[in-house]
């Protein structure tokens, strides 16, 4: 329940890289190679009331993302295409990602599944999700004493 | 969110830049001033040239700039924070970072008629091929 330990696997690059990240500013050929392992990337915030999501998936239309959630579970799948008409062979550098993909995050906490929006602008997903009423913070008052 | 692509302009020459950068930066200011990423592209070969297709998410076509100074293309991307305003992060896999890369044209393009444009992230660059460059058919005269 704790969003601190939440989905972080270990990862000793992880904050050498970010050091390292701060000296030489952009460190690519690490950074890419890590990056290829999943697509696309994600990052996931607490607003108070609801946990944003986002994930940056260009070229795409908003009809070609397919998001699901189930419990705590939030999938997202689809596809990006090669530019049509153009043969292999014509290509001089290849470096986007194209095919199929799918991403499954798991929430820290419970949300209104029903509630979920979606909005896909400038080639970035975002996903608000707002939290569960029991898995919101409540104040709780103090009664009694003198 | 508008789905039609937008076309950006190409600057010509050294700072022709609009958006807020000042004359006395040279002409790598993202490379400079601030942390960068290096956008995945890719070329190909079309009958009219090349298109250079490069992935900018986040960015708007007021914050894209494209340039052309000398032989060198390169292209600068602003992006600003997905985070909603006081949010806490609970795990991140990317940074909202400014977008740059150049390359070296060769004298095949013609240099002109170089056009641009954005749509959901995805940037689009037109590299006309030089009309010599051209492939020419000859015929044979029998």
């Amino acid at each position: 329940m704790n969003g601190q330990a939440w989905q972080r696997r270990w990862d000793p690059f992880r904050e050498f890289q970010r050091e390292v990240g701060r000296l030489f500013e952009t460190l690519e050929p690490l950074q890419t190679w890590r990056q290829a392992r999943q697509y696309p990337l994600v990052n996931l915030y607490d607003a108070g009331d609801r946990y944003v999501l986002t994930a940056p998936v260009p070229g795409m239309g908003p009809d070609e993302l397919d998001l699901s959630i189930t419990g705590e579970t939030l999938t997202l799948r689809g596809e990006r295409k090669r530019s049509d008409g153009v043969a292999d062979e014509s290509y001089r550098r290849q470096e986007r990602f194209a095919g199929r993909w799918t991403r499954t995050v798991t929430l820290p906490d419970r949300v209104e599944s029903t509630q979920v929006t979606a909005s896909y602008a400038q080639g970035v997903l975002t996903i608000t999700l707002p939290k569960a009423e029991s898995a919101r913070p409540r104040q709780i008052a103090v009664t009694g004493g003198v | 969110m508008s789905l039609d692509p937008h076309s950006i302009p190409v600057a010509y020459g050294p700072s022709a830049r609009e958006n807020g950068h000042d004359a006395a930066e040279s002409r790598e200011p993202a490379a400079q001033a601030r942390a960068y990423h290096t956008p995945l592209i890719d070329i190909h070969e079309c009958p009219d040239g090349l298109v250079l297709v490069a992935d900018l998410p986040g960015a708007t076509d007021e914050n894209v700039s494209i340039q052309l100074e000398d032989n060198v293309l390169s292209m600068h991307a602003r992006v600003s924070a997905p985070a909603p305003e006081g949010a806490r992060v609970l795990h991140e896999e990317y940074r909202p970072v400014d977008f740059y890369r150049s390359f070296i044209l060769s004298d095949e393009v013609e240099r002109s008629k170089i056009s641009a444009e954005l749509k959901n992230g995805v940037l689009r660059l037109q590299l006309p091929k030089a009309e010599r460059a051209k492939t020419r058919r000859i015929e044979i005269k029998s």
